[in-house]
């Protein structure tokens, strides 16, 4: 998560103020805990257990969870291949969160920065973007799969760039609804009449604003994002072993699903716990940042 | 909001009347398979999932291959059939059989449907297996009819069990209003939804138990196999092996598909036989029955299932010997044969259940031996489109491991694509090969068969052609009050006239 | 306004156009339906006999000549797969994912304003967080998981519903069911994070101030500047139905025009592909026109 300076009032103790709201708030301290991990799962996973995440031993194929005999990395079972689950979770948390990210990142910001364009530019501009954007919104995203990923080949950039471009068009016109809103108030007005640039009103004043919703969207636009690449690794045009992402496996455990559950349950569970942290995650942030709203967190802070 | 609580009210009002869960007359039958049927025109009913709807319901033939009993041809339309001195066919052909738009059956529907079959102006997937001959078909009198083709082809008869007849005023553009001889009418057909068959009065043959049959289309195979239990549907041609886990209802069968690796002999390393074989015995086939694929899956020395005419018996699976792989992989590379050179394993997504899991394994073992292999995934239109010759070159040595199927009976329908040095998707260039495939193909009767297992011979145990590795199973699910098992012919027709009810 | 529906229409037909334009060059480059269309098997005289029957072998520029000829006479071509118009495949699909996603759209944007307001009134009460845990769960969960294991539990297990299918108004159940899991759980979100910012704002302080007392007052009034981004992504979802409510489309056998797409798309069954995309594109063109009408109703400072 960016800090926004404009946002944040940079007095002394900041950090410790924050630590302290997010004392307060023990579900937003479980989701900074769960995300350092898949972050750091991410970063030095495919590192530390590639090479069991890999070993086939069909044997022990779908072997069940908890199950310690096998040792501690057949915790969560076993896929059909005999490879231990946890090993193939933590790999394969590196490709999901960069092409979650990635496309989250991507959409987010061009959407967003469209949006300020459309809903703050002339008549004629705003036209052209939004109508491009209905053009975006109409387009589907199997058919722009199929089409980048057959002209350029599968690979965690080209899904990135499929994913991304879907999204944007919720980014751009939830930012446009919002601008138009907000140009007319108060505020905004006395800023234009005392003479600040466009570009100033709509970074300084604006954005501000937006900004939670955006939040919102996209921290649950991750469990989309994912879950859309799980449906494109299952029609053959995402992610391809052995590459891994939870995408991949939940899809390729779906055949498994009453006999042998674990397959895509454990995937499955990474990404609800991922989103559900981002989005208790959002919610903090979104009080912990509006100055109306921070109190809530600073009680409690102070009464634990 | 108006505009949707209008339409839900609508929406109810005209589900209501239709109860729920009913459970129709008991003579009517209803068969949920996972591909839905785009298309109901008799000449492509080769296409399996057209052929499962049209074949002997609706559409009949002059002959049939009839899996059930000896695997032999049975009379259908036509009654008896013999070969002239020239080498061409007379079909002597059933009389008093009415097409269901009460037209005559008569040797000029015979000769239309294979003109319209051939024609330029349709595209009939029927007429590939007629490729590579000239066939003349022509009217002895009404009910006699000659077929001459060049090379004379002794397989005539079994090849007019895959054409479909016509009556004589069929256009020749592709209909979705089939007319057939056959003991069914295409009563009912919702794309998307269903397609209903019904019984006919006036059918030459016996009177079907099946007064009407229903078709439904559920791509996932656990709910086709839920609707058999919840007696949504009363045969589910194909389910998972997961799902297939009550013997009261669920039957496997062998689905005459064959799942093998195609190696290039033309190109590094698998130009040396020594790697062929190495590639064969690294393989643990053994390994995949009963895990990744199912129980009842048979180890492959050919690309044509056992029921093939001249299938060798006597041709044993490569034994698993990695040890043996490999010390024929160092004699080659100490000849110069690059065996590190890199190759590329490539599968079509989603070709057959567990293939990614099979894949990651075959790809593992051929590793382990000292082979260089990458693996590929290819969506299936860029597949068929890198899938016949000249084969790519920008992957290294590519092995495709692909599925062939061949439920008709003889060895001819894949011998000359995957071996013959002009097929189309063949890695071999040999000329005994093409020898043998000329003869065999000329051949008939016990000559035919002891030619085919000859080739299968060579091929298997001197060429090391290709990795031939598993028949694959089909599972059915069949409700309780159903008298039905599937065959091997099942994935191509399923003809009611065999279904019973107990 | 007439004249604003009147300019925004002329600019939808170019944006129209547009898609029809990209859509049809692109499909091209996604492979030659020939190799789809035949059996691996068949002989190269039969591939060139398709291509030239169905027009493959002209020039590019020359098929998309005569495919805008047609279009202008309404004449969407032909299905390669079923021999018949492409418009009379693609209609009753689009009518039944019309009244699929209606019907799933009107109870998710109820039940959501419902509950994410009343999660907003006492932000981090037990309500709040037990709407919020669940609707983020459910938003986060593959759809066919669900699908399964609602057929597993409500078809065969308890035998209540039909597994699959239509036609009688128990077939709607299951499909509606999942389907309005994910969007649910997405707008409460954003209704809550859009209802706690217009509770805490300027003018809903400023009413209290003035006096108002009754908390359905101001609560109708932060739920009106509520709205807004609430909508649009409402949009959003009810596009992401009509352009493919795939998954479910898929394992509940409901003949929608998702399926058809996915279908068309990985058949190269080019024409279909975009009589599908037209359609549904005009329906999501209409749909935008509307939300900003809306907009405009909200929000009285808002004109076009």
């Amino acid at each position: 998560m960016t800090h926004d300076p404009d946002i944040i009032p940079a007095e002394p103790g900041t950090l410790t103020r924050f630590r302290r709201m997010l004392m307060a708030d023990k579900f937003a301290l479980a989701a900074v805990i769960f995300l350092t991990i898949v972050v750091l799962m991410a970063i030095l996973g495919p590192m530390l257990l590639d090479a069991s995440a890999q070993r086939q031993n069909l044997r022990g194929r779908n072997a069940p969870p908890f199950d310690l005999d096998q040792g501690w990395l057949m915790i969560l079972g076993a896929d059909a291949l005999g490879r231990p689950l946890l090993s193939r979770i933590v790999v394969a948390a590196q490709n999901t969160i960069m092409v979650a990210a990635g496309a989250v990142v991507f959409s987010a910001l061009t959407g967003t920065l469209l949006g300020l364009l459309a809903g703050y530019s002339g008549p004629r501009t705003s036209q052209v973007i939004l109508r491009m954007a209905d053009v975006i919104m109409s387009f589907p995203s199997l058919l722009l799969a199929v089409i980048v990923l057959y002209v350029l080949g599968p690979s965690v950039v080209n899904l990135i760039i499929v994913l991304a471009i879907t999204r944007i068009p919720v980014y751009l016109r939830t930012t446009r609804a919002e601008v138009l809103e907000i140009r007319e108030r108060m505020f905004v007005q006395a800023a234009q009449v005392m003479g600040a640039s466009r570009w100033r009103i709509a970074m300084r004043h604006i954005l501000p604003v937006v900004f939670p919703t955006l939040m919102t969207i996209a921290t649950l636009d991750f469990a989309f994002v994912m879950l859309a690449e799980s449906a494109l690794s299952f029609l053959g045009i995402g992610i391809q072993p052995p590459d891994i992402t939870w995408g991949l496996m939940i899809s390729q455990g779906r055949q498994y699903l009453t006999t042998a559950w674990w397959l895509s349950f454990w995937p499955g569970l990474a990404i609800i716990l991922t989103t559900l942290s981002l989005n208790l995650l959002s919610n903090w942030l979104r009080i912990a940042l509006d100055p109306t709203q921070r109190w809530r967190l600073e009680m409690k802070g102070r009464r634990s | 909001m108006r505009l949707t609580g209008l339409m839900m009210g609508a929406a109810f009002a005209a589900c209501a009347a239709v109860p729920a869960l009913a459970q129709d007359a008991d003579r009517d039958l209803r068969i949920v398979v996972a591909e839905e049927v785009d298309l109901l025109e008799p000449c492509m009913a080769t296409q399996s999932t057209i052929g499962a709807v049209l074949l002997q319901n609706i559409s009949e033939t002059l002959t049939y291959l009839d899996v059930r009993g000896e695997s032999e041809l049975t009379p259908k339309l036509a009654e008896s059939w013999t070969q002239n001195d020239d080498g061409s066919w007379r079909f002597n052909l059933r009389q008093g059989v009415t097409f269901s738009d009460g037209s005559a059956f008569d040797a000029a529907d015979v000769k239309h449907s294979f003109d319209r079959m051939m024609s330029d102006q349709i595209v009939c997937e029927a007429k590939r297996y007629f490729g590579g001959m000239e066939v003349q078909a022509t009217v002895v009198d009404d009910h006699t009819i000659d077929f001459t083709a060049d090379p004379a082809q002794p397989i005539m008869p079994l090849l007019l069990s895959l054409m479909a007849i016509v009556p004589s005023e069929t256009p020749i553009e592709f209909t979705r209003e089939p007319v057939g001889t056959g003991p069914y009418v295409l009563s009912d057909w919702t794309p998307g939804q269903q397609i209903v068959l019904s019984a006919r009065d006036d059918y030459w043959g016996d009177a079907p138990a099946v007064t009407s049959a229903t078709w439904l289309f559920r791509s996932d195979p656990a709910v086709r196999a839920a609707m058999i239990q919840t007696g949504e549907a009363d045969i589910a041609p194909s389910i998972a092996v997961l799902d297939a886990t009550n013997p009261e209802t669920d039957f496997s069968y062998l689905d005459s598909e064959t799942i093998y690796i195609l190696l290039d002999d033309a190109v590094a390393p698998t130009n040396d036989v020594r790697v062929r074989q190495a590639m064969n015995m690294a393989i643990d086939r053994e390994a995949f029955i009963g895990t990744l694929l199912p129980q009842d899956a048979l180890l492959a020395t050919s690309l044509f299932p056992p029921s093939t005419l001249g299938w060798n018996p006597d041709v044993a699976v490569t034994p698993y010997d990695p040890e043996g792989a490999i010390a024929l992989l160092e004699d080659a590379r100490a000849d110069g044969v690059a065996v590190d050179t890199q190759m590329t394993l490539l599968a079509r997504t989603a070709n057959f259940p567990n293939i990614v899991e099979v894949m990651e394994a075959l790809q593992q073992m051929l590793q382990e031996v000292g082979l260089t292999v990458d693996l590929r995934f290819l969506e299936v239109a860029e597949y068929q489109r890198i899938f016949k010759k000249p084969f790519p070159t920008e992957m290294g040595s590519v092995l495709f491991t692909a599925m062939h199927d061949n439920s008709k009976g003889d060895p001819s329908f894949t011998m000359f694509f995957k071996y013959a040095s002009e097929g189309p998707q063949s890695g071999t260039d040999d000329p005994k090969v093409d020898q043998l495939i000329e003869d065999a193909s000329a051949a008939t009767d016990d000559d035919r068969a002891r030619l085919w297992s000859e080739l299968q011979a060579y091929l298997h145990d001197e060429l090391y052609a290709d990795v031939p590795l598993f028949h694959t199973v089909g599972y059915a699910r069949v409700a309780p009050q159903i008298d039905w098992r599937p065959t091997i012919a099942t994935t191509s027709m399923l003809p009611l006239g065999e279904i019973g009810f107990k | 306004m007439s004249s604003f529906i009147r300019k925004r229409a002329f600019a939808s037909l170019i944006s129209l156009i547009g898609l029809v334009v990209i859509v049809f060059f692109l499909s091209r480059l996604t492979g030659d339906p020939t190799d789809l269309f035949l059996p691996i098997e068949a002989p190269e005289e039969m591939r060139q006999q398709f291509r030239e029957l169905n027009g493959l072998n002209d020039p590019l520029l020359v098929q998309f000549w005569n495919y805008l000829g047609d279009i202008v006479r309404l004449d969407f071509g032909v299905s390669l797969r079923r021999a018949q118009p492409a418009i009379d495949v693609v209609l009753p699909a689009f009518l039944w994912t019309l009244q699929l996603a209606a019907i799933t759209m009107a109870l998710v944007t109820g039940a959501a304003i419902v509950v994410g307001s009343l999660a907003a009134f006492r932000v981090g009460g037990i309500f709040d967080r037990i709407a919020s845990l669940t609707s983020l769960i459910g938003a986060s969960a593959p759809d066919f998981w669900v699908a399964i294991v609602a057929i597993v539990v409500f078809a065969v297990g308890l035998g209540w519903l039909p597994t699959s299918g239509t036609g009688t108004v128990w077939h709607w159940i299951l499909p509606v069911g999942v389907l309005f899991i994910r969007p649910f759980g997405l707008i409460v979100q954003v209704v809550r994070g859009s209802m706690i910012s217009a509770l805490s704002s300027g003018y809903v302080k400023t009413a209290r101030a003035k006096g108002v007392k009754s908390r359905a007052i101001i609560f109708v009034h932060a739920l009106r500047n509520a709205m807004l981004p609430v909508i649009t992504v409402i949009g959003d979802q009810a596009a992401a139905l009509l352009n493919g409510a795939v998954i479910v489309e898929t394992i509940f056998g409901f003949p929608g025009v998702g399926k058809l797409m996915i279908d068309s798309v990985l058949q190269r069954d080019f024409n279909v592909v975009l009589a599908t995309i037209m359609i549904t594109a005009l329906a999501i063109f209409i749909m935008n026109l509307l939300i900003d009408l809306t907009y405009a109703l909200l929000d009285p400072r808002i004109r076009y």
